[in-house]
């Protein structure tokens, strides 16, 4: 058949858009990220650093519950039937992403909780101190489930038929799964007040925004290859190439790379750019998913997107 | 006269006739075998009594009152509440070589495809969504806490979260009807037999042999839609339990020309997106331990 160029049905959406509010849906996808990370980086700077990193490890830690806490409670409100949240432990499939989530966050949850609670136990009780042990323990699986965490809600948006989500799974986890690192480094940074440490949360951060910036080029090749780039041009869509990417990434690595090139004193600067980091990350997430809606309400990107290639 | 129609000379009657779809579509419906929908777009006249019919045995409510300008489709579309959809397309006659008397409108009734490999299915994360014994997708409305994550999964926009009860509803091809040997509601009141229900095996060789005939009698832009390798059985949907026959291409109908399957996308992301995880997590490493 030849390449279809409409019309299409009295222009009405041949799809439907997901019935996901994108603010509280993008809020725990930032959430996820953030808590992911934190607990990664929180882990590899105990296992390296030790007390040296105590102050940050903490703060990693303790970021790492907002996903389980702020972020389920999003997820909860989110559902359309919110009582029965607890159906999602009913099954595990591993062709529904969602599902994965579920586990991989309930995982999350337990080795995280455990995690913080022993860190907190052991500095506050007395007689306690050996709890410390415990928690070196459980950072490390609690550290790959929050791989997981970071990555899998960009699976879940690609396993649909939405096009935009669709178009590009590869790029769109990697620039995920960037995010994720680059907002956990930031906002430790924000935290750490030992110099040397900042500089090298601040390199991770740089070398994460970097990863992100290639993948969202790709990604945006991907969606002029199928057609649906079209969809970029909504607000959602300028929320993503203007806010999300120039302001919260772009600009965030020149303010890094500058910052680093010239020592990587300047504090005022590191912060800047991580809360543009952070601003910029959860911005990603809601916009994706609001561009992704777009895409799935006109007719003319979808049908031109399920065309033979 | 069906044989079996003897045994019922009377309209009034005294009890539920068993196996009832034997007599109005010559079908026994038995668990374990594979039932759908051969939509023959040739045949509908548009009446819209499957819409009717369907809201009637499922009590569904109207989604709108009011007119939508489009031809006669004042449906609009499949949502929450409407399960069959009449589509309309007012083609010029006089584009074609037909005499003028006759008209070049193309009518389908749309439906839950009830696709073989279903993608609400494999994204439901509760498992409410499943696969009947008669090989049908059926939501089970007592587990279905409204995630929603069917709805974008559906390449064909069927499925649809109603948000007076929070829960996703579809086409359920008349499970309850099913399970005591009737024939879908839809199916049952088509007066030209446009809506075909059999088992699926049987209502494809009966499909292909009608674009046959159509092929034959000077029809030759007939195919079949949802099929095994045909337009909409594509991508690993294998085929689609509820299939059609179509004249025009399959986006005149608001139809996908090359449905994907959502679930092959699974590995790919989940892949590069921890392999990046598994990278940056080295490089940090590597940072960390250097600066020591």
């Amino acid at each position: 058949m030849d390449q279809w160029t409409g019309p299409t049905y009295y222009n009405r959406p041949q799809l439907k858009a997901a019935p996901f509010d994108k603010t509280l849906v993008g809020g725990y996808v930032f959430l996820a990220g953030l808590s992911g990370g934190a607990q990664m980086l929180s882990t590899l700077l105990d296992l390296t650093r030790g007390r040296k990193a105590r102050d940050v490890v903490r703060r990693g830690r303790q970021l790492a519950l907002l996903a389980p806490t702020v972020g389920s409670a999003l997820l909860v409100a989110d559902l359309h039937t919110p009582k029965r949240f607890y159906n999602m432990l009913r099954v595990a499939k591993r062709t529904s992403p969602m599902s994965i989530g579920t586990w991989i966050l309930s995982a999350f949850t337990g080795f995280s909780g455990i995690t913080a609670v022993a860190d907190f136990a052991a500095d506050r009780v007395p007689g306690l101190g050996w709890l410390r042990r415990g928690a070196r323990a459980a950072q490390v699986p609690a550290a790959v489930a929050g791989a997981g965490l970071g990555t899998y809600t960009a699976s879940l948006l690609s396993a649909t038929s939405t096009p935009l989500w669709a178009a590009a799974p590869r790029a769109l986890a990697v620039r995920f799964a960037a995010s994720s690192v680059a907002s956990a480094a930031a906002a430790l940074s924000l935290f750490s007040r030992d110099q040397k440490l900042r500089r090298d949360l601040d390199t991770v951060c740089a070398g994460a925004l970097a990863v992100e910036v290639a993948a969202t080029v790709v990604a945006d090749e991907e969606y002029r290859r199928t057609g649906v780039d079209e969809a970029l041009k909504s607000p959602s869509g300028r929320l993503d190439t203007i806010g999300a990417f120039d302001v919260g990434t772009v600009v965030p690595l020149g303010l890094l790379a500058f910052g680093l090139l010239h020592g990587g004193r300047s504090r005022p600067l590191s912060s800047m750019a991580s809360l543009a980091v952070l601003g910029g990350s959860l911005m990603m997430r809601i916009a994706v998913i609001g561009s992704g809606d777009v895409s799935a309400s006109r007719p003319d990107i979808s049908l031109r997107f399920m065309q033979k290639r | 006269m069906h044989p079996r129609a003897v045994e019922h000379s009377q309209s009034d009657l005294d009890r539920v006739i068993p196996d009832e779809a034997e007599l109005t579509a010559g079908v026994r419906i038995v668990p374990g075998r594979s039932y759908g929908f051969f939509t023959d777009t040739t045949l509908c006249i548009g009446c819209k009594a499957c819409e009717v019919a369907c809201k009637e045995w499922n009590n569904l409510p109207a989604d709108h009152l009011g007119l939508t300008g489009d031809s006669y489709d004042n449906t609009g579309m499949l949502s929450a509440n409407t399960w069959r959809h009449v589509a309309f397309i007012e083609r010029d006659v006089r584009a074609d070589n037909q005499s003028p008397f006759q008209s070049g409108w193309l009518m389908m009734s749309d439906v839950c495809k009830h696709c073989e490999n279903a993608p609400c299915m494999e994204a439901c994360p509760t498992g409410a969504l499943f696969k009947t014994e008669f090989n049908t997708i059926v939501v089970q409305q007592d587990i279905c806490n409204g995630c929603g994550y069917c709805v974008p999964a559906c390449p064909f926009g069927v499925v649809d979260l109603n948000k007076v009860d929070g829960k996703a509803h579809k086409c359920t091809l008349c499970y309850d009807r099913l399970k005591g040997g009737l024939e879908p509601a839809c199916a049952k009141s088509c007066p030209t037999d446009s809506i075909q229900f059999g088992e699926v095996a049987e209502l494809q060789q009966r499909a292909a042999r009608r674009v046959e005939k159509l092929h034959e009698i000077g029809v030759s832009s007939a195919y079949l839609y949802g099929t095994p390798g045909a337009p909409g059985g594509s991508g690993d949907y294998g085929h689609l339990n509820a299939f059609f026959l179509l004249t025009e291409r399959p986006e005149t109908y608001n139809l996908p020309a090359e449905p994907t399957r959502p679930s092959n996308r699974v590995l790919p992301s989940l892949v590069s997106g921890l392999a990046t995880m598994a990278g940056l997590t080295l490089a940090a490493l590597a940072l960390f331990t250097r600066n020591r």
